[in-house]
């Protein structure tokens, strides 16, 4: 065991606790300081993890899975993974620390824990089978949060889409891994499904009629946390990029794009503010399925990017609603609440994600979306009109939701109500979450670069599976299947084209 | 980052007049984020300082261009976001036009700093209201000193918010909150306008240079013609967003929710007239575009009778003066437009400082007319004025409905293009409510659970 995999154990080292912990009768008070303290330190490893250059070292290659030319990764640091898994533990942290107690029970905490270990487990992997397996569990453990015989009928919604995504996706999978993988017809037909599922799992139009209603009577919560890492994106770059076509990319940008305007038309005239979420989840989503269109290397990592800014803006504002749900009840947008004076940070809070969720400038989303626009337009300029137009729809959407929430005078119930302030954990999450968002936005330049970093990779990836496509299918080591635990040498590369090889551990 | 050393000393100035108000920005946001909001006192002292030292900061690059010791041009630093190619880069355009608008800028704001000050003095929105001016100014001052698109967006976006988030500053009424909206849904279109523009121009040019695009540069003719006359007419767009021309006049009384002083610096000096700085700055793009000039001069001309007959009628001091205003506005738009730049702009720098001088003083507006009724000892009845005079008489009532009524500008907006947007909007948030029902034929969706109490649900 090297340094490196200390970090990953050190990594997965706090949801282990906190599911050990729920297991074994922690007292509940102390399993929810120990919750809170176990996100803090995931956070905190994970940015270690992205921060270290000999993190990329990490490696467990096998052939047994794959269908690439001498396996692909079952567990590997790489530029894309790096940024993913901070982001992945401060959603943890964010829902841990700013949902209120009494809404957290043991199992809610061992849930966040366990699909927290899932997102990260589902980053750093670039295995098929292993993504597939991360995916339904993930899905697993959101029906789980859906138990409560209030939400029958989200739950059921839930199994029926998501789980008619993930025999999608499996058949997807095992038509592009499995026996027939050389077969074009069934690499093709591999894609598309592939394809399908990730746009059912990110909302993405005609697909994401299940959100609204999930967002909106379903538990706001887990839902978030489901769905803010936005793991049908990674399925995205690490199954179909590599090898999708041109027009498959295309037709996913252009199904993105739609349904990014589409959202945020919807999501401002909502009623409801958690179906307005809902909305603007579906329209942040597709903006980055849109991005994922390999136009060039800044427009893909303006698309990574805008991936993680959008995550970070919707999972605040969508935890916004929630703390003010718990303070007043169900959210009414067709009135205005008050209340700015009594909590004046959760509403700059509120609009800065909301901001960021729009691509103001100052804030990280403005960087996403600029490069995005500015590398994709050369080819393919109707990104930059769509992007225009859904980022002013947002910003609407976002402005109205604001005032709603927290603008006129508070009802007499409402302003009878005692503590609206925040305590003293919200509010130095929120600021925190404020200083990374705009922190981000007038300094990107790391996080710029890693994006652009893995960009390159992927792209060269694209290349490296474009020149060796017969060879790939025909693999003999995929074909013996002989599991092989490698560890390479450090290369930044994403994929397989860049990696260099390294000792070979039996 | 590397500057040509005869670029240096306008660097530090532009560092002085742009840092001092971000500075002023990030200082009175980050103390009112973590709950510790200055004193007035510090406040007020900080505003004006960074006020003054841009005002001085610009006055002196002012004086320094103009008196050939300092060398106007393109100051730029470079990817500001990434290391590697492709990022956004910082540039700044140092020129006169740029530094007497920054000048104008940091002297109004200082004068409207001063007297916000007194006018707000123990109002719960002090701090609130002077992180907005600050986010305003520092718009305002990036739109002056833009040397790329972005740039010139950052600032755009800036200006809109405060502006809005300003208009909706007495937050626990209604009206203010719900005409704020709307002006922020013009501001969008604008916006829209504008990043569209951009996406235009890189597409065509492969750059985001203002100096292509507004025609400092060698290349600048490279710009083909239907391409330039797309950039034009959207940043005409743009401009009547901004500055309230027609069709987008409607906002503007409605803007009028904000205090005093702010609807004083935004609606009428400098907000307002944000439009027309940028058609100065595309100027020579307007002259290879005829047909946009001639948009631009039509415009302005309807804009210019409509605010002129509007502000006659309006029954509060603050409207009247909002719709003069635009009169204004929209004949420094003709003045462009025909091509007299020199003009326009002095037009513009003498209009903000006299309609600054005339908001500022409108709270007052009762206590002077009593006095001129005392000093006169009659009260004085206007009469019918020129256009009640020259008029034809039949078309006497339908003007004055029209103008009282603003045009019904908002109400055509609200039938044509609102009502629909929201039929179509609300059409189809019941047909995905039908394809999530569409999964479950036995149920469907049935009743949503009862809506939970303070306390919130069960929801990790």
């Amino acid at each position: 065991m090297t340094d490196s995999w200390w970090w990953l154990g050190a990594l997965f080292a706090g949801p282990a606790a906190v599911t050990a912990g729920s297991f074994l009768g922690v007292e509940l008070e102390r399993l929810r300081a120990l919750t809170v303290a176990a996100a803090a330190w995931m956070t905190v490893v994970a940015l270690g993890v992205a921060w270290q250059p000999d993190m990329r070292a990490v490696l467990l290659h096998s052939a047994a899975l794959a269908w690439t030319a001498g396996g692909e990764a079952l567990l590997r640091v790489d530029a894309l993974s790096a940024a993913l898994l901070p982001f992945a533990a401060g959603l943890w942290l964010l829902t841990v620390a700013v949902t209120p107690q009494a809404a957290l029970d043991r199992g809610g905490l061992r849930r966040t824990a366990v699909a927290t270990a899932l997102t990260a487990l589902s980053f750093l992997t670039e295995s098929a089978l292993v993504l597939l397996a991360c995916w339904a569990a993930s899905i697993r453990t959101f029906v789980a949060a859906l138990s409560d015989p209030a939400h029958a009928v989200q739950r059921r919604v839930v199994v029926v889409y998501l789980g008619a995504a993930t025999v999608v996706l499996a058949v997807g999978v095992v038509l592009l891994v499995g026996p027939q993988a050389g077969h074009p017809v069934a690499a093709t037909v591999g894609t598309w499904l592939v394809a399908l599922a990730a746009l059912v799992r990110m909302g993405v139009v005609p697909f994401h009629a299940w959100v609204p209603e999930v967002f909106d009577h379903g538990r706001l919560g887990p839902a978030i946390l489901f769905s803010a890492p936005q793991l049908g994106a990674y399925a995205i770059v690490v199954l179909l990029l590599p090898g999708a076509s041109p027009a498959l990319l295309r037709c996913l940008a252009l199904l993105g794009l739609g349904t990014a305007m589409y959202g945020a038309a919807l999501a401002l005239v909502q009623t409801s503010a958690r179906r307005a979420c809902g909305y603007l989840f579906v329209s942040q989503s597709a903006l980055v399925v849109a991005g994922l269109d390999c136009t060039s290397t800044p427009a893909l990592g303006g698309g990574l990017l805008v991936w993680i800014s959008a995550g970070l803006g919707f999972a605040g504002l969508a935890r916004c609603v929630l703390v003010l749900e718990a303070r007043r009840g169900r959210l009414d947008l067709s009135r205005f609440h008050g209340g700015y004076d009594r909590m004046p940070l959760l509403a700059a809070t509120f609009l800065a994600m909301g901001l960021a969720c729009t691509g103001f400038p100052g804030t990280i989303g403005f960087v996403g979306e600029t490069l995005l626009v500015n590398g994709a337009v050369d080819v393919f300029p109707v990104m930059g009109f769509a992007v225009v137009f859904a980022s002013a729809l947002t910003g609407l959407a976002v402005l109205r939701m604001y005032f709603a929430l927290f603008a006129g005078r508070p009802g007499r119930t409402e302003a009878a109500l005692p503590g609206l302030g925040l305590r003293g954990r919200e509010a130095v999450t929120f600021a925190g979450l404020i200083l990374v968002i705009v922190g981000l936005g007038l300094q990107p330049r790391p996080l710029v670069d890693s994006r652009l970093e893995a960009s390159e990779a992927i792209l060269a990836r694209r290349q490296a599976h474009a020149g060796g496509n017969g060879a790939s299918r025909a693999s003999p080591a995929k074909r013996a299947g002989a599991p092989v635990t490698h560890r390479g040498a450090g290369s930044h590369g994403a994929g397989h084209g860049t990696r260099a090889a390294g000792s070979e551990i039996p | 980052m590397s500057l040509a050393p005869s670029l240096l000393p306008q660097a530090a100035l532009l560092a002085i007049g742009v840092g001092g108000p971000a500075l002023l920005l990030a200082v009175l946001a980050a103390s009112s984020l973590v709950g510790r909001p200055l004193p007035e006192r510090w406040t007020a002292r900080l505003t004006a300082g960074s006020m003054l030292a841009a005002l001085a900061a610009f006055g002196l690059g002012l004086a320094g261009t103009l008196t050939g010791r300092h060398e106007p041009g393109l100051l730029s630093y470079g990817a500001w976001s990434t290391a590697r190619p492709g990022g956004i880069a910082l540039e700044f355009l140092v020129d006169p036009l740029a530094l007497a608008f920054g000048m104008l800028t940091a002297g109004i704001a200082g004068v409207v700093s001063a007297f916000s000050n007194r006018y707000l003095h123990r109002e719960s929105g002090y701090q609130r209201y002077f992180v907005l001016l600050a986010l305003f100014v520092l718009g305002l001052l990036l739109v002056a000193l833009a040397g790329n698109i972005e740039v010139l967006f950052v600032g755009w976006e800036f200006v809109g918010l405060s502006s809005a988030l300003l208009v909706g500053f007495f937050h626990d009424r209604r009206a203010p909150v719900e005409n704020a909206l709307r002006v922020f849904a013009v501001y969008r279109v604008s916006d829209a306008a504008m990043l569209s523009a951009a996406v235009l121009l890189h597409h065509v040019a492969g750059t985001d240079s203002l100096s292509l695009l507004f025609g400092g540069s060698p290349t600048a003719t490279a710009l083909p013609g239907p391409a330039a006359r797309g950039i034009a007419l959207l940043l005409i767009v743009a401009v009547a967003g901004k500055s309230a021309l027609l069709p987008f006049s409607g906002w503007l009384p409605r803007a009028m929710e904000g205090p005093t002083p702010s609807s004083a610096v935004y609606y009428g000096a400098l907000s307002i007239h944000a439009g027309c700085f940028l058609l100065l700055r595309a100027a020579p793009l307007l002259e290879r575009v005829p047909e946009a000039r001639a948009l631009a001069a039509l415009l302005g001309a309807a804009t210019a009778v409509f605010a002129g007959l509007t502000a006659r009628v309006q029954s509060d001091v603050k409207s009247a003066l909002a719709y003069a205003a635009l009169t204004q506005v929209s004949i420094v738009v003709i003045e462009i437009a025909l091509g007299f730049y020199t003009l326009a702009f002095l037009h513009l720098a003498g209009h903000a400082c006299f309609r600054l001088l005339q908001f500022l003083s409108a709270p007052n507006v009762l206590h002077d007319l009593h006095a001129l009724e005392e000093r006169l000892g009659t009260r004085p009845i206007p009469g019918p004025g020129a256009v009640g005079v020259l008029a034809p008489l039949r078309l006497r009532d339908p003007v004055y409905l029209l103008a009282l009524e603003r045009g019904f500008l908002d109400s055509a907006l609200d039938r044509v293009l609102v009502a629909p947007f929201v039929r179509a909007a609300r059409w189809l948030t019941r047909l995905d409510g039908r394809l999530c029902a569409a999964v479950l034929p036995r149920e469907g969706l049935g009743p949503a659970p009862g809506p939970p109490g303070p306390g919130g649900e069960a929801d990790e």
